[in-house]
């Protein structure tokens, strides 16, 4: 990432002047963190760690919350809730485009019905299976599973658009025949897409798994949560809160790692696919 | 005499109509030639000429409006769209502008590709495939994807595919028109060597006529829409060619006038 | 006409009327199964997992007579319009002022960026702790996730104005509110509405899950309250309605936009 603004360079070596700036931006960043947990220590003088814990406090209680195993323990219900979920969704949501490929009036009879489904909001509709799954984690799985097939129906829909009919015409001249084509052409040149869409869904998984769990549960770091606020606990909360951010960081990065291994062959200049806050 | 390879009689195309105010053009009207087995034809014209039109139709990725296309004198298919063979059954190659190379593969994989979708693919045509990336100076660059690869090195990748399968006729609309001046000539020489290996029947298209005298045993001048035959030319340059130097050839200059004529 | 273009020439059937009445029909035929798959679920599995449509209509006409429901729709459309203009105006000013302070910027960017992270709904119990059991939580809510939504893409905005744009206002002599007002706002301005075209149904999703975890009033109270009653008639007539509200909004700025933007050539990398 570039900064905005910066000093003339007229003059000055451009190497020297990039590894300074760029200690200059570490440092300032490492200078930002302890400033904010300053605060946040001084806040805790102040007010009292009942209102806003203590990073101390948090710190070893995290700590420990993994060394005894109790903080894995319910992370693992929500990671499982949000993988599953996941799993669920995203499959049917890559198949169908594909299955549909040779159909667009299908294609088209369905499109309304997905853009509604995909513009509903599909969190509200939580307590709906709640009713009808229960408190545990299956309701939890569903909610995921229905919010993450929407997004990945769509960018892998478009994957399949973005198909080049010049590679196709290619291939058929060398003989290919449709099977071919779909597992050679069709197939690989999609996986961008649907990996940005895995990408899109990835937060969508975890967040709609607390959720979930914060209206009601008796397992995962929601449920965590809600215990903590209900037992005034605000040290247990910020605890939960830090593992879910992990867990969403985890899931961000595996999802990478496993893009880039597989699409090494994508131009590097294909930014905006790669565009996926 | 002997039946030509590939005959071309009386083909005309128009595409479809874009407004309702006229009719469309035709781009291609009564062109007639024909190649033999074993020649190395291009064929000149000018932009717009329908050249590409003319090689889409052979290779049978397109349909034609009228006429006939004789393959080993038979009669291709060419006005109905849903009987169109693409490529003939591999036997007709085509090497297009683009290199369409699939870029999801190394360039291994992408010359193993025509293989393997005819299930052709074993150890011995594995093998000729490594020989020909080596022949064709990709050597090394077996593992890289498309897009480490320069313009030429990517041309020469689309080419060796095509040769990899052994189709009788190959198919060439303008593939080093997109390259440098230097990388062309290296190319040029390098598809003449590769030809020798194994006399194929190539028609290349092409808008720049020195290339068309270099490379041709016989070019064809195609005029303006609607194109048709405005010329044949016997290269009596003997072979082998000195691509580079061509220019230099006594009977080079002549052969440059009367061509350069027909094309205006 | 490369091989491409030929490719595609050949493969696009001609639009013909019957294939947009088959489309059409089809559609409908869809919407009817679906109907009848509701109906039949609601014989089948009984009326505490499945409502029957007929009773969840009935139930949305009478609380609408009685008012009820306009209220909870009033509230919830209140609350999201209150934290979306927090959130909104938040998220605009603030990369404002940060392109004033380059080197700020800097520091707290990956910071900013990690935040995102975090999912915001996990935040509530917080904020209900902190901020009580009326509005106020729910307005952080909405109020976050809309900032985000906004603060990312105007800071992205503003970072991809044509420098040479600045330049040459500031050779002109403009001083750096004018700048602001004339170059960059107006740069960023499809980045802008490509946000508020997802922070808005978001700020309206918002504040009904809020309404899940805390509160007395609004369609997401009226859902969850339903579903703890187990009225199940309750929860899907709550969520028949919540869901027509968000596609209705939806409706809404995908015809606006296309009003107020007819003009502008389209960008294809601004469809969001």
């Amino acid at each position: 990432m570039t900064t905005l603004g910066g000093g003339s360079t007229i003059g000055r070596p451009d190497l020297w002047h990039r590894i300074a700036t760029s200690l200059l931006a570490s440092g300032d960043q490492i200078l930002v963190l302890v400033v904010l947990v300053a605060i946040w220590q001084v806040l805790s003088m102040t007010l009292g760690s009942y209102w806003v814990g203590s990073p101390w406090g948090v710190a070893t209680r995290f700590v420990a919350g993994i060394g005894d195993g109790t903080l894995l323990h319910q992370a693992s219900y929500t990671v499982f809730e949000a993988a599953a979920g996941f799993v669920l969704g995203a499959l049917p949501a890559v198949v169908l485009p594909f299955a549909l490929r040779r159909l667009p009036i299908a294609t088209a009879i369905l499109d309304p019905f997905m853009v509604g489904g995909y513009g509903a909001p599909k969190l509200a509709l939580a307590p709906l299976f709640i009713l009808w799954f229960g408190i545990g984690i299956e309701s939890k799985i569903v909610l995921v599973a229905v919010t993450v097939f929407f997004i990945v129906y769509f960018s892998a829909q478009a994957g399949i658009c973005a198909l080049d009919v010049g590679l196709v015409r290619m291939a058929q001249v060398m003989g290919a025949t449709e099977r071919h084509v779909a597992r050679h052409i069709v197939f690989p040149g999609a996986v961008p897409y649907v990996f940005a869409g895995l990408r899109l869904a990835m937060p969508y998984a975890i967040g709609g798994a607390i959720i979930a769990e914060l209206i009601s549960a008796n397992r995962g770091l929601g449920y965590l949560i809600q215990f903590g606020a209900m037992n005034f606990d605000t040290t247990g909360i910020f605890v939960a809160l830090v593992a879910t951010t992990c867990i969403v960081f985890i899931g961000n990065w595996s999802v990478n790692a496993v893009e880039r291994r597989l699409l090494r062959w994508r131009p590097v200049s294909d930014v905006t696919l790669q565009a996926g806050t | 005499m002997e039946e030509p390879l590939l005959e071309i009689r009386g083909l005309a195309k128009r595409f479809a109509k874009r407004s309702r105010r006229e009719p469309a053009p035709w781009v291609i009207q009564d062109l007639t030639f024909s190649v033999s087995e074993g020649e190395f034809l291009t064929i000149i014209g000018p932009s717009g000429a329908g050249k590409t039109t003319l090689l889409n139709i052979i290779a049978q990725i397109d349909v034609a409006s009228g006429g006939e296309v004789r393959f080993q004198s038979q009669c291709a298919p060419i006005d109905d769209p849903k009987a169109l063979q693409p490529g003939l059954a591999c036997r007709i190659g085509y090497v297009t502008q683009d290199d369409h190379l699939l870029p999801w593969r190394t360039t291994l994989q992408n010359v193993l590709f025509p293989l393997t979708v005819q299930g052709r693919l074993n150890a011995e045509t594995r093998t000729r495939a490594e020989m020909l990336i080596r022949t064709a100076g990709l050597g090394g660059f077996e593992n890289h994807y498309p897009h480490e690869l320069s313009g030429g090195m990517r041309k020469r990748a689309a080419l060796i595919r095509t040769l990899v399968y052994n189709p009788p006729v190959i198919l060439m609309d303008e593939p080093f028109g997109a390259l440098d001046a230097q990388t062309r000539t290296q190319l040029q020489e390098d598809l003449l060597r590769l030809w020798n290996l194994g006399k194929k029947t190539i028609i290349f298209v092409t808008h720049d006529i020195a290339e068309a005298i270099a490379l041709g045993d016989r070019t064809l001048v195609l005029s303006r829409q609607p194109s048709r035959i405005a010329g044949k030319h016997a290269i009596t340059i003997p072979r082998p060619r000195d691509v580079r130097g061509i220019m230099t050839h006594p009977e080079f200059g002549a052969l440059y006038q009367r061509i350069r004529a027909q094309l205006q | 006409m490369t091989l491409r273009e030929a490719a595609i020439d050949l493969d696009t059937p001609a639009p013909v009327r019957s294939r947009q009445h088959a489309v059409t029909l089809g559609r409908v035929a869809l919407a009817a199964l679906l109907l009848l798959a509701w109906k039949l679920s609601a014989e089948m599995a009984g009326p505490l997992y499945f409502a029957d449509p007929i009773k969840v209509v009935q139930r949305i006409v009478v609380d609408t007579l009685s008012g009820s429901l306009l209220r909870d729709t009033y509230v919830t459309l209140r609350l999201s319009a209150i934290g979306f203009a927090l959130g909104c105006g938040l998220g605009i000013v603030l990369p404002f002022l940060l392109r004033r302070l380059p080197r700020l910027t800097a520091a707290v960017e990956p910071y900013i960026m990690a935040s995102v992270g975090i999912p915001k709904y996990a935040l509530v119990p917080l904020f209900i702790l902190w901020f009580g059991i009326d509005d106020a939580p729910k307005l952080w809510l909405v109020g976050l996730l809309v900032f985000y939504v906004v603060f990312i893409a105007v800071f992205a905005g503003i970072r991809s104005v044509d420098r040479g744009l600045i330049d040459m206002a500031r050779v002109a002599g403009a001083g750096e509110a004018a700048i602001a007002r004339e170059v960059i706002w107006n740069s960023l301005l499809p980045f802008f509405f490509a946000a508020l075209k997802i922070a808005l149904p978001r700020a309206v999703s918002a504040a009904i899950i809020g309404e899940f975890l805390v509160g007395n009033e609004g369609l997401g109270y009226l859902i969850e309250h339903s579903r703890q009653n187990l009225d199940t008639v309750g929860v899907f007539a709550g969520i028949v309605v919540a869901t027509a509200l968000v596609l209705a909004i939806n409706a809404l700025l995908v015809t606006v936009d296309r009003r107020v933007n007819a003009w502008r050539p389209t960008d294809r990398h601004m469809q969001v």
